[in-house]
C-alpha cells in the first residue's frame, strides 16, 4: 500500500516535466531555420504545390494548434512521417533500436564489474601505490576523446591487427559482439574512470564511517564487516550511479555509432539534423527523453525499495 | 554516589606508561602521554577531561581501536595479558567477548541499513555461533534487559525509528550480549537529552551491580561522573593530573586544575555566588511594564508533503507544533532563563523574537508595539535592540572573515557610527570581550572555542542592543571556559545594563545566574517563576523530573 | 584571561603557520606546466611557425612526419603543426567561454533559489528537471542543429543547457550554508538578504564551483570536438582538433597522423587541466 503510493507520488512529480520536455522538444523544431518542404519538392515547386504539400504536413497551422495536434498524435503513438523516408517515425525508430540497445547493453556488462572491482581495489588501498596508479589511469581514461580513440583502435585492431570489423552491426548474436567490441570498449575506457571515481569515495566513506568502528569494537571481522556493512551501505550511491551512466549512455552513443557506423538511433539522429528531417529529429529528441526519465524513475524506485529510511 | 561497590580488590586492566602520538602531515601531536592506572574488577572508573585532554584516545587504545595514523606504546595488560601488538585474530577473541565499548553518538554508530536484532545479534552469531533463530531470542531478552519496551516489535525496527535513548541501549545490549568482563562507555550520554541520561546511567548502574560488569566511563561532565563512578581519573592535555576516589577528587582536589574543574561547575559557583552576594534577589521591576510581551504564540510547520497528499485525499503528515499557546513577559534588566530539552521549542522562541521566523498565531510586542509590524527602519531599530549569540563557536561566525571584520561589520552597514571611528570602537569592542588586540587578523578556524565565542557577543554588542538573547553559547564550550563565558556575560549586563534572556538546557547554568526560570517542553510552557520558588519548590511533574535527571554535583552532600 | 586560552590560541598559531607552507601536489603542477605550454603555444602560434594553417599546397599533401613538417601534412598539403597549434586558441577558447557562460548563469539561478526558497525554488527545479530528461549530448546536438554551426552556436547551446550542473551544485550547497548559525547571525543583525547572498554565502559556496568548473572545462573541449566531428562544430578551414581528427578518418590507414597529432593535443590538454582540477579538490580538502 505504502509502496504504490510512492510510485504515484513520483509519477505525480514528473507531469509537470512530461508536458515541459513536449513543449521544449515541439519549440526546438519550430525554431530550427531551414524549411523541410522545400527539400522535399524541390527547388522548382511552384507555390501552389509548396502550400498543397505544406497542409498536407499540417505544417501551415498557427504554432499552438500545430502543438495540440503534435501532441494528441504522440499520445497516440503516432510522431508523424519522416519526410525524405516516407515512413512514420515510429516505424523508423523502432528499426533503428536494436543495435543502439545492444550496444548500451554490452557496455553496461563491460563497466560495472570492472567499475565495482576497481573501486573496492581502490577503496582497500587508499593512498597505496596501487590506488595511485588506478587514479593516475582514470586520469588518463577521462580526458581521452571516444571517437579519437574509436578512430585509433579502429586503426589498430581493425585495420593492422584485424582482430574486430570496423563498421556495421553484424548478422547474428556473436556478429552482432563481434561487430559491437570496439565500439562498446571505446565508450568504457571513457566511461569507467568517471563512475569509477564517484564510487571509490562512497565506498571509503562508508569506510570511514562511525559503524565501522562500532563493528570493529564487537569484535567483527573485517572481511564479514566490508561485505555485510560497507559494502551493502554503498548499494545506494552505485544504483545511483548506474543511472547516471544509462541516462548518459542514451545520449553518448551517438558519437560511438557515427565513428563505426552502426546504424542505431544515433546515427539516425545525426543523418536527420543534417538531412532536416523535422519530425524524425523531433520524434528521437521525445524518445531519448522518455527512455532518459523512466531510467531515472526505476533508479529512484529501487532506491525507495531498498533503503528504509526513505519517507513512505 | 554509588554504594556497595564490589571492591574485590582484583585488577582487571592494568595500564602502565601509555602514550599515543598521531602521525599528521609533517607534525607528530601527542595526544596520550605516559598514562598509568588499574581498572579494579566490578568498579566503575571514571575519566574526567576537557577537550584534548586526550580522554577518549586513551581509551580506545585500550582496544586497540586506533586510527592507521597513531602509534602507541606502553602496556596494557588484561588479566596479565600484554594486549599491545595483538594481531587482528587475537583481537577478535577480546573485542565484543572480553571486552566492548559504547560510543557517544548513537545514531552514526549504528548501520541505518540493520534492524536493532541484527545488531545485537552479530556478536551472538560470531563468537558464540548461535544460529538465527537462538540469536533473535536472546537479543529479544537483552532488549528487554536494557529497558526498551516492546522489545518482540522494536527488535526488527530500523535505527531512524528509535529515539536517541533507545538507540544507545540497543548499543549496549550489543556490547553485553556475550556477556564481556568489562565496558568502556565513551561519553554515551553526551549527546542525550537529561531526562533520557539519567535513565541510561542508572541502567548502567544496574548492569554494574546486577552483572558485575566492570566500566569505565569516560566524560567531560564531572556531575555525571560523581553520580555513578567510585573512582575518578582526572586528565588533562594527555596526562593523568589526578587519580582517586570519588571523594577525595571532589572532596579534596589535590592538583590546581581539578580544583579550577571543580571551581568551573555551575552548581559550585552558584552557591559560592550565593555565599557573597545574598539571595539572588528577584528583579524589583515586577511592577514596572514589561519590556516584552509574548501573548498566546503559537508556530507550526507543515507536515511532510502536506500538499501532496492533499491533493491524493489522504492522511497527511500531522503538522508540527513547535510552539503552541505560550504567554509570558520579560521585564528590563532582568536575566532570565528558558530551559527545556530537545523538542521543547526554545530555539524557535528564540526565532520568532528575533524575527528569522514567522508565528502562525499570537504576538510579540517590544515596548508596547507588535513586532510583526516593523519594516523597513523601524525593523533594522529592532534588530538594533534586539540582539542575539549563538551556540556554537565557530559556526555562527563567517569562516572568511577576520574577527575585526565579523565585529565591525554592523557597525559598517548599518552606517551606525561615521566611518573613520570604526576601528576605534572595534577596538573597544574587543577589549570589552577580553579579545586581546593581537588577535583581530585572526579567522574562526585560528581561534579557540572560548575565544569565538566572545566574538560573537562583541559582534551582537555592536549593535548596542537592550536586549540580549544567548541561545545555549556555552553549551558547545569546556565548563573550564563555559565559567569565563558567564562571568563575561555578567559582567557586560551590569556595564550595559542589559535585558538577558539566556536558554539553556543546563539547570546548573541557570540556577547560578538567573533570576527568573520559564521552562518549557513539547513547545508548551510548564512552569514560569523566580530561580528559587521554580527550583526548589518546583509544582510540576516535568519540573521535578527534571531538576531530578540533572546530575547532582554537590561537594556538601552526605554518603 | 585565563592563561590556558592564551597556551591554546599560542598553540593554534604556530600550527597555522606551518600549514601556510603547503606543498602543491606535483601532479597539479605538471598539470599546470602542461596548460600553460598550450597557452603559450596558441597564443605564440604566429611566431613559432611560419607556415599559413589554411594556405593549401596541392604538392605537399599527405607527407610524413618529417625535418621541414614536424606533424606532417593533411589531404590539402596544410602543415598539421602550425594547425595544431591554431586550433589550439579556438579549443582553448571554447574550455573558457563554455565553462563561464553556463557557470555565470548557474550560479545566478542555484544562489536565488536556494537562498531563497519558496515558489522561486520550485519553478527552478522542475526547469532542471526538464532540462535533464534531455541526454546532454542530445540537446546541445539539437540547439546546435537549431542555430547553425559554429563556435558562437555552440556557446549558446552551452549556456542554455550547461548551467544545470552549476545550479544544482551551488543551490545544494547554498541551502546547507543557509542554515548556518552565522548566516542567521547575519539575519539577526538586519542585512538584507542580497548583501548576505553576496557577501556571506556566495564566497562559501564558490570553492566546489571552481573545482567542477576545472572539471568541466575538459569535458567541454571534448564536447566541441565532437561537434566538430560530427560537423556540426567549428567548419572548415578554421582548424580544431576534433575537426581536423574527423577530417583525418578516411584517410587512417594511409595517413595516421592527420588524426594522431590533434587527438594527443585533446588528450595532452584534457589531461592537464584535469590535473589542476584534481590537485584543486584534493587542497581544498585539506583545509577544511
Amino acid at each position: 500500500m505504502h509502496f504504490l503510493q510512492v510510485i504515484f507520488q513520483r509519477l505525480l512529480y514528473l507531469i509537470p516535466v512530461l508536458i515541459g520536455i513536449s513543449i521544449i522538444t515541439f519549440v526546438l523544431m519550430q525554431l530550427t531555420p531551414g524549411d523541410p518542404i522545400r527539400l522535399l519538392v524541390g527547388q522548382r515547386a511552384t507555390p501552389e504545390v509548396i502550400a498543397a504539400v505544406r497542409a498536407h504536413y499540417g505544417l501551415d497551422l498557427p504554432a499552438y494548434q500545430q502543438y495540440f495536434v503534435y501532441m494528441s498524435n504522440t499520445l497516440q503513438g503516432d510522431l508523424g512521417n519522416s519526410i525524405p523516408y516516407q515512413r512514420p517515425v515510429t516505424e523508423l525508430i523502432l528499426s533503428f533500436l536494436p543495435p543502439t540497445v545492444f550496444l548500451i547493453v554490452y557496455v553496461i556488462c563491460i563497466t560495472i564489474p570492472t567499475t565495482v572491482f576497481l573501486a573496492i581495489l581502490s577503496a582497500k588501498n587508499e593512498g597505496k601505490l596501487l590506488d595511485q596508479i588506478i587514479n593516475q589511469f582514470t586520469v588518463l581514461g577521462l580526458t581521452i576523446p571516444v571517437f579519437w580513440l574509436g578512430i585509433m583502435m579502429a586503426r589498430l585492431f581493425g585495420v593492422e591487427l584485424g582482430w574486430f570489423p570496423v563498421t556495421g552491426y553484424g548478422k547474428d548474436f556473436i556478429g552482432h559482439l563481434h561487430h559491437l567490441f570496439l565500439p562498446a570498449i571505446s565508450t568504457s575506457i571513457w566511461l569507467v574512470p568517471v563512475l569509477l571515481r564517484n564510487l571509490r569515495v562512497a565506498i571509503i566513506e562508508q569506510m570511514k564511517s562511525d559503524y565501522v568502528t562500532a563493528s570493529q569494537s564487537k569484535g567483527l571481522p573485517e572481511r564479514y564487516i566490508f561485505s555485510h556493512h560497507i559494502l551493502k551501505n554503498s548499494i545506494l550511491p552505485t544504483l545511483n550511479l548506474f543511472g547516471v551512466m544509462v541516462t548518459y549512455l542514451i545520449g553518448g552513443s551517438i558519437v560511438v555509432e557515427t565513428v563505426y557506423a552502426v546504424p542505431g538511433v544515433g546515427k539516425l539522429i545525426i543523418n536527420s539534423i543534417l538531412g532536416r528531417d523535422y519530425f524524425v529529429v523531433q520524434g528521437i529528441t521525445l524518445f531519448y527523453a522518455m527512455a532518459t526519465i523512466s531510467v531515472t524513475l526505476i533508479v529512484d524506485l529501487l532506491s525507495a525499495l531498498i533503503d528504509p529510511r526513505v519517507e513512505l | 554516589m554509588t554504594t556497595g561497590t564490589q571492591n574485590s580488590g582484583t585488577s582487571l586492566v592494568s595500564v602502565e606508561n601509555l602514550s599515543v602520538d598521531f602521525h599528521m602531515e609533517n607534525q607528530k601531536v601527542q595526544a596520550v602521554r605516559g598514562v598509568s592506572f588499574e581498572l579494579i574488577r566490578g568498579e566503575i572508573l571514571g575519566v574526567v577531561g576537557e577537550s584534548g585532554s586526550g580522554k577518549s584516545v586513551m581509551c580506545r587504545s585500550i582496544l586497540g581501536l586506533l586510527p592507521g595514523t597513531a602509534s602507541a606504546s606502553g602496556k596494557v595488560l588484561y588479566e596479565g595479558r600484554d594486549l599491545s601488538n595483538l594481531s587482528d585474530d587475537e583481537w577478535r577473541t577480546i573485542r565484543g567477548k572480553q571486552a566492548s565499548m559504547i560510543f557517544q553518538n548513537p545514531s552514526s554508530h549504528l548501520d541505518p541499513l540493520m534492524t536493532a536484532g541484527t545488531h545485537v545479534a552479530e556478536p551472538l552469531r560470531y563468537h558464540e555461533g548461535a544460529s538465527a533463530s537462538d540469536a533473535r531470542t536472546t537479543a529479544i531478552d537483552l532488549l528487554h534487559t536494557v529497558g526498551i519496551a516492546d522489545p518482540e516489535h522494536r527488535v526488527d525496527a530500523f535505527p531512524h525509528e528509535l529515539s536517541g535513548g533507545m538507540k544507545q541501549r540497543v548499543m549496549i545490549a550489543s556490547a553485553i550480549a556475550c556477556k564481556p568482563k568489562f565496558l568502556i562507555a565513551d561519553e554515551p550520554t553526551t549527546a542525550l537529552d537529561v531526562t533520557v541520561q539519567a535513565r541510561i546511567l542508572a541502567l548502567l548502574k544496574d548492569l554494574n551491580q546486577q552483572q558485575n560488569l566492570t566500566i569505565i566511563f569516560v566524560s567531560h561532565d564531572l556531575g555525571v561522573i560523581s553520580e555513578i563512578c567510585d573512582r575518578v581519573l582526572v586528565m588533562k592535555d594527555g596526562k593523568v593530573v589526578e587519580q582517586g576516589t570519588t571523594q577525595d577528587i571532589i572532596f579534596h582536589p589535590k592538583d590546581p586544575y581539578t580544583q579550577l574543574l571543580i571551581n568551573s561547575q555551575p552548581s559550585i559557583r552558584a552557591r559560592l555566588r550565593q555565599q557573597s552576594l545574598g539571595e539572588i534577589e528577584p528583579v524589583q521591576t515586577i511592577t514596572a511594564k514589561p519590556v516584552m510581551g509574548i501573548k498566546n504564540l503559537a508556530v507550526e510547520f507543515p507536515g511532510k508533503n502536506a500538499a501532496l497528499f492533499g491533493l491524493l485525499g489522504g492522511i497527511s503528515a500531522p503538522p508540527v507544533k513547535a510552539l503552541g499557546n505560550i504567554s509570558m513577559d520579560i521585564y528590563k534588566g532582568e536575566v532570565i532563563g528558558i530551559v527545556g530539552e530537545s523538542g521543547s521549542g526554545k530555539s524557535t522562541l528564540a526565532r520568532v523574537i528575533t524575527r528569522l521566523q514567522n508565528p502562525t498565531a499570537g504576538s510579540v510586542t517590544y515596548e508596547g508595539q507588535n513586532i510583526a509590524d516593523f519594516s523597513g527602519s523601524d525593523l533594522i531599530n529592532y534588530h538594533r535592540e534586539v540582539q542575539m549569540a549563538f551556540q556554537n563557536p565557530f559556526e555562527s561566525l563567517n569562516p572568511r572573515f577576520t574577527i575585526r571584520q565579523t565585529i565591525a561589520e554592523p557597525l559598517i552597514v548599518h552606517n551606525l557610527i561615521p566611518r573613520d571611528q570604526v576601528e576605534t570602537r572595534t577596538s573597544e569592542l574587543m577589549k570589552l570581550v577580553e579579545i586581546p588586540e593581537k588577535l583581530s587578523s585572526r579567522r574562526p578556524r585560528q581561534l579557540s572555542g572560548g575565544q569565538c565565542q566572545r566574538v560573537g557577543i562583541a559582534r551582537a554588542l555592536a549593535m548596542e542592543p537592550k536586549v540580549l538573547i544567548a541561545d545555549e553559547i556555552t553549551s558547545a564550550l569546556d565548563v573550564t571556559i563555559q565559567a569565563q563565558i558567564l562571568d563575561l556575560l555578567e559582567h557586560i549586563r551590569e556595564k550595559e545594563n542589559l535585558t538577558i534572556i539566556y536558554i539553556s538546557h543546563d539547570l546548573a547554568v541557570v540556577r547560578m545566574i538567573c533570576s527568573r526560570v520559564a521552562v518549557f517542553r513539547d513547545g508548551h510552557l510548564i512552569e514560569i517563576g523566580d530561580v528559587g520558588d521554580v527550583l526548589n519548590n518546583p509544582k510540576e511533574e516535568y519540573t521535578r523530573t527534571l531538576i531530578a535527571s540533572a546530575p547532582r554535583f554537590s561537594t556538601e552532600q552526605a554518603f | 584571561m585565563n592563561p590556558n586560552e592564551d597556551i591554546e590560541s599560542e598553540r593554534i598559531e604556530t600550527t597555522e603557520q606551518r600549514s601556510i607552507i603547503f606543498r602543491l601536489p606535483v601532479s597539479m603542477i605538471c598539470g599546470g606546466i602542461i596548460v600553460l605550454v598550450w597557452l603559450i603555444g596558441a597564443i605564440a602560434a604566429p611566431l613559432i611557425s611560419d607556415y599559413d594553417p589554411i594556405a593549401i599546397d596541392f604538392l605537399k599533401i599527405l607527407q610524413p612526419p618529417s625535418s621541414s613538417n614536424l606533424f606532417g601534412t593533411d589531404d590539402l598539403g596544410r602543415d598539421m603543426f602550425t594547425r595544431v597549434l591554431y586550433a589550439a586558441r579556438i579549443d582553448i577558447w571554447m574550455g573558457v567561454a563554455g565553462v563561464f557562460a553556463p557557470m555565470i548563469i548557474g550560479i545566478f539561478f542555484g544562489l536565488v533559489a536556494g537562498y531563497m526558497g519558496g515558489i522561486i525554488d520550485k519553478i527552478l527545479m522542475r526547469l532542471v528537471d526538464i532540462t535533464l530528461a534531455f541526454p546532454f549530448f542530445v540537446l546541445v546536438l539539437v540547439i546546435v542543429a537549431m542555430l547553425g554551426p559554429g563556435l558562437v552556436n555552440f556557446i549558446i547551446a552551452l549556456a542554455f543547457v550547461a548551467w544545470v550542473p552549476y545550479a544544482r551544485l551551488i543551490r545544494a550547497d547554498v541551502q546547507i550554508i543557509k542554515k548556518s548559525e552565522y548566516i542567521q547571525a547575519a539575519q539577526t543583525l538586519g542585512f538584507s538578504p542580497v548583501y548576505i547572498m553576496l557577501r556571506h554565502v556566495l564566497p562559501n559556496a564558490l570553492s566546489p564551483i571552481i573545482v567542477y568548473a576545472v572539471t568541466d572545462a575538459v569535458l567541454v573541449i571534448l564536447l566541441g570536438a565532437s561537434l566538430g566531428f560530427l560537423g556540426l562544430g567549428v567548419q572548415p578551414p578554421t582548424p580544431e582538433w576534433g575537426v581536423m581528427i574527423a577530417n583525418g578518418q578516411s584517410y587512417i590507414s594511409t595517413a595516421w597522423w592527420i588524426s594522431f597529432f590533434p587527438g594527443v593535443a585533446t588528450v595532452s590538454m584534457g589531461l592537464g587541466l584535469a590535473l589542476i582540477g584534481n590537485g584543486l579538490s584534493s587542497l581544498r580538502l585539506g583545509s577544511d
